[in-house]
């Protein structure tokens, strides 16, 4: 590897970052210079929601085309003041991983000099490991389906949700799909939410026929469907973070969206798939948007919802449906 | 096409039809024959009097309507033919009305109307006559011997006879239960419309739809006959997995909510799973 290193201050922290000039999107031409331009230009907006939260870690220390390898066990050598938690396995299991923890800019500077692209975050936060601080709703199209498919989907989500009183939230994966979230009160265990969201996916498959699937095999599914993905809800499993950048040409960045702009692509007509329309907020677009817009999951938007009503009025409203 | 089940005319102001009538429907339903399980024999039916035991011959049957409990009206073949109908063999047109004026509910039963050769012109004269007017004819009909109701419909190069069901056959909606104009939630409402927007179709197409109950129990038939494994049993449909959640749902919350109150109890203790975090 080059030895050249260059020396740079973020925050109170001095950084030594290798390998600037490294193409990490061939066909873009961006290097990891770049991507980590665009981590600490975003990190205001995307700590938040990395803030006591173990990390998968996405690494493409040889870009895009090169491989990559997912690392759970934070790697060797990271200084001291990057955050980390102990996990241990639950049931007593022996087995433990430490994980990182990125509380802040220069945490997340680090991790863009590993080439850890793409970041995984668990669904909950270290002083709560065991509750979920919100419901994913993971919305994966097939190769087929077509951006106002996955739109009026996720929009069919967000009204039923609407319906038994839960605002939800929702944001690009960067890839083909979306997330749709519902931000829950402390004090909700995994289980509930993973049947929740398992309630959530039969109504909707119940709502939208065809257009949705639930089969885990995707040779069982219909290309053309929307694969609602309720298994990913649990102790461990982990989402990619908004604005995470993504190992694609463009170098997309997951990005919250208004429904209003859901319900636009809802609109819209041909065969325009949720990739090509995404690939648009990117680590090129991504900071001028969030200088405008702001982070759409935080502050009032992130509004944390009770199970306990809802699952009242759903079994008012949703036994009858059909 | 298999063979005519009657012949007759339309009669139409001072124009006369001779046309065929076609069945226009078979139904898929699969019949059975009873059986004695043990041998398979077939199982027969015997007349039998209820009062003195015995077989009774056909030619000893009368029919009985019963108006009263235990008491009956007793006819005689002599007593139907004197109210049935003239056999007059004629489609007899009354009056002409805008197809979607007539709540389908009423049409019960379509048959195939095909002109004889002389027939043919008039035949065409009426069926584009009604397509342009976009209307049917009601007419009389008589067929056998019972009288129908029927409505004439232009569909494509045929006209069709589709029987009718008499007013008095028409069971009111009124007696049952039905909500009517309340409150209804625009966001409610507004995805009720999405959905049906997002799950319309630009036409009908009747071959998207199939009997599955048909075609599971005829595959299940060819599979014994042939002597194979029958199909698997379906699982239980997604509506009663989805009642069934919700009271897992309830129990994992009301889990959740017993923990927390132990948890609050013992507030001191670390919970003994948690990790540490490092000082930043």
């Amino acid at each position: 590897m080059a030895a050249e290193r260059v020396k740079v201050e973020i925050g109170a922290r001095t950084l030594s970052l290798s390998n600037l000039e490294k193409v990490l999107w061939p066909r873009d031409g961006y290097t990891k210079g770049d991507l980590i331009r665009y981590y600490e230009a975003v990190a205001p907006w995307m700590v938040p929601h990395l803030r006591d939260r173990p990390l998968t870690l996405e690494r493409y220390p040889n870009g895009i085309d090169g491989g990559s390898f997912f690392e759970k066990q934070m790697p060797k050598g990271m200084p001291d003041w990057v955050g980390r938690v102990t996990v241990h396995k639950p049931e007593g299991r022996r087995d433990k991983i430490d994980y990182v923890v990125c509380n802040d800019a220069p945490s997340l500077v680090y991790l863009a000099n590993l080439a850890a692209m793409i970041l995984h975050i668990w669904t909950s936060r270290v002083q709560t490991l065991d509750e979920p601080d919100f419901v994913l709703f993971d919305l994966d199209p097939g190769e087929a389906c077509t951006l106002k498919t996955l739109a009026t989907v996720a929009l069919g989500v967000r009204d039923l949700l609407a319906g038994v009183g839960l605002p939800a939230l929702v944001k690009t994966t960067g890839g083909y799909g979306a997330h749709v979230v519902v931000p829950l009160a402390p004090g909700y265990s995994y289980d509930a939410a993973k049947i929740f969201a398992e309630i959530v996916a039969h109504q909707i498959k119940g709502a939208f026929g065809p257009q949705v699937a639930l089969e885990r095999t995707i040779a069982k599914r219909s290309q053309k469907a929307v694969y609602f993905d309720y298994v990913q809800v649990g102790r461990g499993k982990t989402i990619v973070a908004p604005y995470s950048v993504r190992a694609r040409d463009n170098a997309p960045v997951s990005m919250p969206l208004h429904w209003a702009e859901v319900e636009a692509y809802a609109r819209k007509r041909g065969t325009t798939t949720a990739l090509e329309e995404f690939a648009g907020f990117n680590i090129r677009t991504a900071i001028a948007r969030l200088e405008k817009e702001g982070d759409l999951w935080s502050g009032r938007a992130w509004k944390k919802s009770r199970l306990e009503p809802a699952l009242a009025k759903a079994r008012k409203l949703w036994s009858d449906l059909q | 096409m298999a063979h005519a089940i009657w012949s007759g005319a339309i009669n139409f102001g001072l124009v006369t039809i001779p046309v065929k009538l076609f069945t226009a429907v078979k139904t898929d339903e699969l019949s059975f024959n009873m059986l004695h399980g043990k041998d398979e024999g077939r199982i027969k039916y015997e007349r039998v009097c209820s009062v003195d035991g015995k077989p009774v011959p056909w030619d000893e049957i009368v029919k009985g309507y019963e108006y009263e409990k235990g008491q009956y009206v007793v006819l005689t073949d002599e007593d139907f033919k004197k109210v049935n109908p003239e056999a007059t063999q004629s489609v007899d047109i009354l009056e002409f009305v805008e197809l979607d004026k007539i709540n389908p509910m009423y049409f019960d039963k379509p048959y195939y109307l095909e002109p004889s050769k002389q027939g043919r012109h008039a035949y065409a004269l009426l069926r584009n006559a009604l397509a342009t007017s976009n209307r049917v004819a009601i007419a009389r009909v008589v067929i056998r011997t019972k009288e129908y109701i029927a409505a004439v419909k232009p569909i494509g190069d045929a006209l069709v006879l589709e029987l009718m069901h008499w007013a008095s056959e028409i069971v009111a909606s009124d007696t049952l239960d039905l909500p009517g104009d309340e409150h209804l939630p625009e966001a409610e409402m507004k995805m009720a419309k999405m959905l049906i927007d997002t799950m319309s179709a630009e036409e009908f197409e009747p071959e998207k739809f199939t009997n599955k109950y048909h075609d599971e129990l005829l595959a299940m038939i060819e599979a014994r006959a042939a002597g194979k494994e029958l199909p698997k049993a379906k699982k239980a449909p997604a509506r009663a997995k989805v009642v069934n959640l919700m009271d897992v749902l309830a129990q994992s919350l009301e889990e959740s909510k017993k923990q927390r109150a132990s948890r609050t109890a013992s507030s001191d203790k670390p919970a003994a799973k948690r990790g540490k975090k490092s000082a930043a």
